[in-house]
């Protein structure tokens, strides 16, 4: 039997508007069940990429399968990608309850006792106007909206954004939590590097429109090592980037080379990724 | 999907609803008062006014519908960002806009057909008596090309909104059009639909008397407003010598400014019985009244088939749309 697709698949994936350049040759590919994170900085084409993913935009070269087929390919497929977009926009003038009722009447795979629970959860009130939520509870309407699906994949585009650090870290956890209990797999974008460490176990660096680095997690950790000198480096191992007591490598284990935590090691990319524009790709 | 759209609909909805019900009490008004004239006769006189007003005002409803239910229809989810959130529920963006076009489509000809029957029987015994109902302002104000006129005009509000992505430069823009669109339908397309009837009048003192106005701004041979009884007339040729030449300029100026003096009375005086003498001719182009209805059922096919056009537009815009 053939192993199942990956969530995400993108081959020389390419989105210009007018003649900026959101994302070039973009390489990628997201196995099932994992909680990813795509982090980069403002602009990096993050949500570029995750709009291409959920087919409100379509490429301008390349390819990209999400779950198979094209983004948005059908109804039945509309049904298995959930979307947070950014800002969570929501029905200004509908009530929470109402929006819960445009999604059993929108999607035929409602689940509506996960949206009423999900919702008490958050302690929405269900007769209150979506117009005059906090940006928090907002977030958690759309979420909601997202989850009742039961996508196979939830596609969050800065979630958090909008969010005090103590709710961005509750509604984190929440997230973690439910896609497990899902058993989805989550794409999630951030420019705080501290959000994605804390949920994901997957990661992608994104910067300038190109992949910098993407791996599980684990597997990134137990490549990368930081090291005083460059000079000492191992050979075979590769200099991500190095700055006078930060040095950080890829390749065999080093000794005297300490653990990178996965923060410091998407920074390292990032950092590569500003000073040296066409950098090559790691993967 | 139609359950969402309904709801969204809503409020529009009730407003139009509203002022439709203002104006069908208005309507019945007016149809109970113009059954009260004793004199059949007198009727054309006593409202043909009011007529040409109301025909007037019933145009500006398909340009309100399309402004105010139209261009907001996808122009206000662009605006708000809500399309990010209702093109991710699982309804492809094509059937999205096909059953709202189809839903508002609907209540927009529902309230179309409503006011116009509404007005068409209000003014029966008056269209009876006066025989003008195909004339180029009236036509649009009865029967069922009004249905026509609101769709085309609420789809090309959304699509106009779908294109522009803003609701109040579309709206005003729809709302330009769509009068634009009611000037130059009955100008230029009407009188084409079925070939159109010819006749030849000799124009005698006594018919030149019976025109509306003659000569144009430049001094042409020209002569306006005859009538053909029992028709509309769709076009008036200039004023023709024996030989089927137009009559030269520096002829009619004779005639016009400085004709022999008879002491004719009637409308144009000397110049008529001054022209008369020329032995000119008019071909007139006319459609007969009872192409009324024919006429009806093209312009509704011609502006429901417009409608149709942009929806796929829009569709297809909607398909391959960036950003």
């Amino acid at each position: 039997m053939n192993p199942p697709p990956p969530v995400l698949h993108a081959e020389r994936l390419t989105k210009r508007y007018g003649r900026r350049t959101a994302l070039a040759d973009c390489d990628l590919s997201v196995p099932r069940g994992h909680v990813v994170g795509l982090v980069g900085p403002n602009g990096a084409g993050k949500s570029t990429l995750l709009q291409l993913v959920c087919g409100l935009i379509a490429p301008t070269s390349g390819t990209l399968s999400v779950l198979g087929s094209p983004p948005a390919a059908d109804a039945a497929h509309l049904a298995r990608v959930g979307f947070v977009a950014q800002d969570t926009p929501v029905y200004a003038s509908l009530t929470v309850a109402e929006h819960l009722r445009m999604g059993s009447w929108l999607n035929p795979s409602w689940d509506a006792a996960l949206a009423r629970r999900r919702i008490t959860e958050a302690g929405l009130d269900p007769r209150q106007r979506a117009g005059r939520l906090s940006g928090g509870q907002r977030a958690q309407l759309a979420l909601t909206l997202a989850a009742a699906k039961r996508p196979d994949l939830v596609v969050l585009d800065e979630p958090a954004a909008a969010l005090d650090p103590l709710a961005r870290r509750d509604f984190l956890r929440g997230l973690a939590g439910f896609v497990r209990e899902l058993g989805a797999t989550a794409v999630l974008s951030s420019h705080l590097l501290g959000d994605v460490a804390q949920v994901c176990d997957h990661l992608v660096v994104l910067c300038a429109g190109r992949v910098q680095v993407a791996g599980p997690v684990a597997d990134l950790l137990a490549a990368h090592h930081r090291i005083d000198d460059p000079a000492t480096a191992p050979a075979g191992a590769e200099v991500v980037w190095a700055e006078p007591g930060r040095v950080v490598v890829r390749g065999p284990a080093v000794r005297g080379g300490a653990p990178v935590p996965l923060e410091e090691l998407a920074l390292a990319y990032l950092s590569r990724a500003a000073h040296r524009p066409s950098a090559a790709v790691t993967r | 999907m139609i359950r969402f759209t309904l709801r969204q609909f809503r409020l529009p909805a009730l407003a139009g609803v509203v002022l439709l019900a203002l104006a069908g009490a208005g309507l019945l008004r007016l149809g109970a008062d113009v059954r009260a004239v004793p004199d059949p006769a007198r009727l054309p006189d006593r409202y043909a006014q009011t007529m040409l007003f109301l025909a007037g005002g019933f145009a500006l409803v398909p340009a309100l519908l399309g402004a105010f239910w139209g261009a907001p229809l996808v122009a206000r989810e662009l605006e708000t960002g809500t399309h990010r959130l209702v093109w991710n529920q699982s309804v492809p963006r094509g059937r999205w806009l096909t059953v709202k076009l189809a839903v508002t489509g609907l209540a927009a000809a529902l309230v179309a057909g409503l006011l116009s029957a509404a007005l068409t029987w209000a003014a029966a015994p008056v269209d009876r008596a006066a025989g003008d109902r195909f004339s180029t302002v009236l036509f649009g104000a009865r029967g069922v090309a009004p249905i026509g006129y609101a769709v085309f005009a609420l789809v090309l509000g959304a699509v106009t909104g779908l294109l522009l992505r803003r609701t109040l430069p579309a709206m005003a823009l729809v709302f330009l059009v769509v009068v634009a669109a009611q000037l130059a339908v009955p100008n230029l397309l009407r009188p084409h639909y079925l070939p159109p009837e010819r006749v030849t009048v000799p124009m005698t003192a006594e018919a030149v008397n019976r025109a509306r106005n003659l000569g144009s701004i430049t001094g042409g041979p020209v002569v306006g407003g005859l009538d053909v009884p029992g028709a509309w007339v769709t076009d008036i040729s200039p004023l023709r010598t024996a030989d089927g030449r137009q009559l030269s300029d520096a002829a009619f100026g004779a005639c016009f400014r400085d004709p022999p003096r008879t002491g004719a009375t009637g409308t144009f005086g000397d110049t008529a019985v001054c022209l008369g003498a020329l032995d000119l001719h008019v071909d007139l182009a006319y459609q007969p009244n009872r192409r009324f209805w024919p006429f009806q059922w093209i312009e509704l096919a011609l502006h429901l088939g417009a409608a149709g056009l942009l929806a796929v537009l829009g569709r297809w815009r909607l398909r391959r749309r960036a950003g």
